[in-house]
């Protein structure tokens, strides 16, 4: 019964009787000035010791910093140049069509620091970063809130900004950013840019080529695995909220500043990646993936969208590349279901075939296939009555009596 | 399981359980209520009669006002389809007023057309505006459910498209998206409004901008603690409607209480017009008073009122009389189905005509036996407070109250369970041997003719208000200058700020933590942290779910665990995983746990000599811990056995008013040592009796504790005796028992005085087989002791 976060409420009554109980006055103004009772943090204000302009607006102040990275860069083992080969039409394959061409001069990379996870109206986005594509390489434009009365003024130029972009790449941005930033727009009362902006979120695509082979499909994760980044220094996404919440109560910047460059890091590696998945989404025949899980993550998504042909491509690339026996069987299956709705039933019986043969988990539902595949199409009645057999072998059901019966009184017949 | 049985009403197959014992209120093959009453009112006058009172309702006839011009004509059509022609006049004040752009309290009783007085607005604010909003706040989620079939009855019959939904814990989370962007009506409730809308209200704008009406029912329940926490959670809303611009008014609905205005202008913190002339009809009603006889006079102890009950509704069950018996707790609601169960027996093959009802069943089964009452295919329900409320479960017969349910409001909310609008209804009062049943059955007229209790809130309670002006940071920066609150709410926030969770940036003050501030905010008295009982018999199933301190005195290792009136053994009991696995046994006996309880002194706020003791109020800790339990067995409630436990503690701050025995005067008394402890025992229970009395609380909103808190139990070192609020943090009924001290010496004088019987009874210190054989002596010279500085100084 003990209440949790329990407030030192003795601590409390003293400091509220110690004000004698003063009533508010009638306007509702407190009974007393409140200039003057927190220790001075101008230095704070400092754009210097953050790094960065000052620059001002309608809505107040705010900081805004610039990182650019050359063409001539590497980002790990990817150079920035890779970033002027994209396609206006690369985003349209990898929403399914969703999202319509757009140049990707107009694309903006966005990732937010916020002030938690828990979400609701009071995490705010306190430094909201946007990267673009420029003929000389790639901007990396830092909106920052030096403090809670700067975020209007940070919201609005980061309106302003996106104004000439139409599109937004983000990586877990639907569940996350998109919304965030919607509620901050709409508590500062300001219209919400991104309403009118396209939006394509890389986690879900990533995780199609990567949750089986890699440990997870952070962000992180895969600028190590895939793109071969090692950061050096870098701040845990976990302590970046107290970072912040040190710095408006004691203005002292150095502590906040590894934020701005974990911040910068995860937008050039979401542009990176970008430019490894994008186009694997966009031709997948010329995916140039090496591993066979990666292949098959895409044949599955190919197979979803109908795209039987190419995802039985890619699964027989995937196969032919090496895969752990447990994802290869399923692999075989899937294909043989693939081989049927592209009418090759040739196909389908010598695959189901294969996994008929050798221990797997998908052989007695093999059996069956081969057996209604015999009954209906080649009408070979004594061989789909031996499949129906050796399926109950393996795993006996009410269906498989009934089918031995019905191919029992047929062959009477 | 068979649903399909429809109990037959005049059953002439229901089996009649033998009544053998005298005096039987029923001897004669009469089938009729009426009959019953007659029985009662030859029993009433039999010398040392165990029926105490019996009090008859005359029937009332309906009276109605005309259908008001204002309501729109669409809206009038689609009622009048629905055969309401008229509409009785407590609805046509209802309608005036919010017309008169007022909020509105309607206090009327069950079933007199309460929720028309909310709809009927709400459907004509959409008929004019397919925009509008409303949110109605029900505190339970069944009364969300069942209250969105009323509505959408009425909104079908409007013919427009008005989206109604019900949004809570159990709304999937798909369909939360749709009813944010769709809904008209969201039925809700006040947990789901402080933690789930409030803290994320941006995706609410167009809901919050579009408001127009909060509809809060059962507005009673929002007493206390609760009330206080819906206070500030109101005083959120509303901070936030305002930011959307809206400036909603308010509906409230509440069973009869003592001050029900004044509960929703301290809830609300706006005027209201009080609407309570009920023009809803009503049939011939009478309330019986039952003492159980005394079967030992010395002792003073009665026949026992779960028996009594029983046979009381037995008498109403075999004349095929559908009825509902209330007990007051879990295991008094269990105990009475089984007896029930057995008494009745059932057609062969078929279901028993009696249930259980509580809280601790599943939704989906509580659900059914609500929907078997309405249909009538179950004829008796035991049931907890948890069929108090406005559940729709129809009209019964009668009804049967084991024992006091602790306030004059709750007995007629849930006597009120019982009358048809036409034909003759029963509640039969079963007192127990409790001493605040004993009091009220031996004073009838403190019920027929008191005033129903007072609801008190306390919003600005410290501890309440601040975690509420977390969420409100949260929810949008509080500016300088704004007020949450009476208190100078910036001192508040630079509190909060030495906490670090704010911070003052510009003209006010932010949200700078992490943390999700309506999670670690529980409305309700008790954490929602719940045990699951698992059924481990036959594989594994989860049959019901026990809040967590009830979990401690009821699912312990070896308890007997009841459910619908099975017996299950506790095999095994996961503290930490909060479950406890059960196996189905027959046994004769049932278990009871042994808690003990100590109460620790933080800090005094206040003091005063008060006799030859010294009054106090402040704060303290209080530890309970279950240490063993006994085993009862059924019917004769012989104690056959018991078991040590060793549970966890669980602790609880709360404010408290104490008294304080110097050892110089206590020496001074010719008793000893076991005998002044009894008295001081005794002295508590009355205290508390009279203190439940004076501040119109339920007897149970008081805890009381006379260890000594020094020493063991078998030392008097300077012993004091609490009485305490029953509530983490307290909800400011210490401060007036401390302001009512004399006037609490002298009426426990008064009540000691007056008692009749020898030795101590149930009805004043206990009985003696509890509190020892000179408790009523020694409790009677302390309570003089306290008056000796004489006269009354403060009035109630």
């Amino acid at each position: 019964m003990a209440m949790t976060t329990r407030l030192d409420i003795e601590t409390l009554r003293r400091r509220i009787s110690a004000i004698g109980e003063r009533p508010q006055s009638a306007t509702g103004q407190p009974a007393r000035g409140r200039a003057g009772s927190r220790p001075a943090r101008t230095h704070g204000r400092d754009a210097h010791a953050i790094g960065g302009e000052e620059h001002t607006n309608f809505h107040g102040r705010f900081v805004l910093q610039e990182h650019a990275y050359g063409n001539e860069r590497m980002h790990g083992q990817v150079p920035i140049q890779r970033l002027q080969a994209f396609k206006p039409g690369w985003l349209t394959s990898i929403s399914a069509g969703e999202v319509p061409a757009i140049d990707p001069r107009r694309w903006a990379f966005l990732d937010t620091e916020t002030t938690g996870l828990a979400g609701g109206t009071g995490t705010s986005a306190f430094l909201v970063g946007v990267g673009a594509i420029q003929d000389d390489g790639f901007k990396v434009k830092l909106f920052f809130m030096r403090d809670y009365d700067e975020e209007p003024a940070m919201l609005h130029a980061l309106a302003v900004f996106l104004a000439d972009y139409d599109a937004i790449v983000t990586y877990n941005g639907k569940s996350f950013d998109a919304p965030l930033l919607e509620t901050r727009y709409r508590l500062k009362r300001q219209a919400n840019p991104i309403a009118r902006m396209c939006h394509v979120d890389l986690l879900h695509p990533a995780r199609r080529l990567w949750s089986e082979r890699m440990p997870n499909c952070r962000l992180g994760t895969l600028e190590s695995e895939v793109l071969g980044v090692e950061r050096q220094g870098d701040v845990p996404g976990a302590l970046i909220p107290q970072r912040y919440f040190d710095y408006v109560r004691d203005g002292r910047a150095a502590p906040l500043k590894p934020v701005f460059h974990h911040n910068v890091l995860d937008i050039v590696s979401l542009a990176c990646l970008a430019s490894v998945v994008l186009p694997v989404y966009a031709a997948p025949h010329k995916a140039t993936l090496r591993h066979g899980q990666d292949l098959l993550g895409l044949a599955r998504w190919l197979s979803k969208l109908g795209k039987w042909k190419s995802a039985l491509d890619l699964y027989r690339r995937a196969i032919q590349a090496g895969l752990p026996s447990s994802q290869l069987f399923r692999s075989l299956w899937e294909s043989a279901h693939l081989e049927r709705r592209t009418g090759n039933s040739t196909g389908q019986v010598q695959l189901l075939r294969d996994l008929s043969r050798v221990a797997n988990i998908y052989r007695a539902a093999a059996f069956e296939e081969l057996a209604k595949h015999y009954e209906h199409r080649e009408k070979d009645f004594g061989r789909a009555l031996k499949m129906t057999r050796n399926a109950q072998r393996f795993a006996p059901s009410e269906e498989l009596c009934h089918r031995e019966r019905r191919l029992l009184r047929r062959m009477g017949d | 399981m068979t649903t399909q049985l429809r109990f037959p009403i005049d059953s002439r197959q229901a089996k009649g359980a033998v009544l053998q014992q005298v005096p039987s209120p029923v001897a004669s093959r009469d089938r009729s209520l009426g009959g019953v009453v007659h029985r009662f009112e030859a029993l009433r006058q039999r010398p040392n009669s165990p029926v105490a009172a019996i009090r008859t309702r005359p029937a009332t006839a309906p009276r109605f006002a005309g259908f008001p011009d204002s309501i729109d004509p669409r809206l009038r059509s689609a009622l009048k389809a629905k055969g309401i022609e008229r509409l009785y006049v407590h609805q046509a004040q209802s309608w005036d007023r919010i017309a008169a752009s007022e909020n509105i309290v309607v206090v009327t009783p069950t079933a007199s057309g309460k929720t028309l007085c909310y709809n009927l607005p709400v459907l004509n604010a959409l008929a004019d505006d397919p925009a509008a909003c409303a949110l109605y706040l029900f505190p339970t989620k069944a009364l969300a459910v069942d209250q969105l079939e009323e509505f959408n009855g009425l909104g079908d019959a409007l013919g427009s498209d008005i989206k109604a939904f019900t949004y809570d814990g159990d709304t999937p989370s798909d369909a939360r998206r749709a009813i944010r962007r769709r809904a008209n009506v969201v039925l809700s409730n006040p947990d789901m409004l402080h933690a789930g809308l409030l803290p994320h209200h941006t995706r609410w704008a167009r809901f919050f901008e579009h408001v127009r009406f909060i509809v809060i029912d059962e507005l009673h329940t929002y007493r206390g603690v609760f009330g206080s926490h819906l206070a500030n959670v109101l005083r959120r809303l509303k901070r936030i409607a305002t930011f959307y611009g809206s400036r909603p008014q308010f509906v409230c609905c509440s069973a009869t209480i003592a001050n029900p205005r004044e509960l929703a202008e301290s809830l609300v913190e706006e005027p209201f017009a009080l609407v309570d002339d009920n023009g809803a009809p009503s049939g011939e009603k009478h309330f019986v008073f039952y003492n159980p006889p005394v079967v030992n006079e010395q002792l003073g102890i009665r026949r026992s009122y779960i028996n009594e009950a029983k046979r009381m509704a037995e008498t109403f069950l075999e004349r095929g009389r559908q009825t509902l018996v209330f007990a007051n707790n879990r295991l008094a609601t269990e105990v009475l189905t089984r007896y029930l169960k057995q008494a009745v027996g059932h057609p062969p093959g078929g279901q028993s005509p009696v249930r259980g009802y509580r809280g601790g069943y599943l939704p989906k089964e509580r659900r059914e036996i609500e929907r078997q009452l309405r249909e009538r295919e179950v004829l008796g329900v035991v049931a907890t407070n948890a069929l108090e409320l406005g559940i729709d479960i129809g009209s019964l017969d009668a009804v049967v109250l084991a024992g006091y349910p602790g306030s004059i409001a709750s007995t007629w909310q849930r006597a009120g369970r019982a009358g048809r609008r036409q034909g003759t209804s029963v509640s039969v009062l079963v007192a127990s041997s409790a001493p605040l049943d004993q009091y009220v059955v031996e004073h009838p007229e403190y019920f027929f003719e008191g005033s129903p209790e007072h609801a008190h809130v306390n919003p600005d309670n410290l501890e309440i208000l601040v975690s509420h002006l977390k969420c409100a940071v949260f929810e949008l920066p509080v500016l300088d200058g704004e007020a949450f609150g009476p208190h100078d709410t910036g001192e508040l926030c630079r509190f909060l700020e030495e906490a670090g969770v704010v911070h003052h940036a510009g003209d006010a003050w932010h949200w700078t933590s992490e943390s999700y501030p309506a999670d670690a905010i529980s409305l309700r008295k008790i954490t929602s942290d719940n045990f699951v009982v698992v059924d481990v018999s036959r594989g594994s199933s989860v049959i019901g779910e026990v809040s967590f301190p009830a979990a401690l005195t009821s699912l312990h290792e070896k308890a007997i665990y009841i459910h619908e009136g099975r017996l299950y053994h506790v095999e095994r009991f996961e503290y930490e995983e909060r479950k406890a696995y059960v196996k189905r046994v027959e046994c004769g006996y049932y278990t009871d746990a042994i808690e003990h309880i100590q109460v620790e002194t933080l800090e005094g706020f206040d003091d005063d000599r008060t006799g030859a003791a010294v009054a106090n109020h402040g704060e303290v800790r209080i530890t309970r811990r279950v240490v063993g339990f006994k085993k009862i067995r059924f019917h004769t409630n012989e104690n056959v056995g018991d078991g040590k436990l060793s549970m966890p503690e669980q602790e609880m701050h709360t404010t408290a008013f104490w008294l304080h025995f110097p050892m110089e005067f206590l020496e001074s008394l010719p008793y000893s040592t076991t005998a002044k402890r009894d008295g001081l025992v005794g002295l508590g229970n009355v205290l508390r009796t009279v203190g439940s009395v004076l501040l119109m609380c339920d007897a149970r909103d008081l805890g009381v504790s006379s260890l000594s808190s020094q020493g063991g139990p078998e030392d008097l070192l300077d012993p004091e005796l609490f009485l305490y609020d029953n509530y983490p943090g307290g909800i400011g009924q210490s401060e007036p028992l401390f302001r009512l001290r004399n006037s609490l010496g002298s009426k426990a004088r008064k009540l000691l005085d007056a008692c009749a019987c020898k030795v101590g009874c149930p009805s004043c210190v206990g009985a003696p087989g509890e509190v020892g054989e000179q408790a009523k002596e020694v409790a009677l010279l302390l309570a003089e002791s306290l008056a000796e500085t004489g006269e009354e100084r403060v009035a109630p």
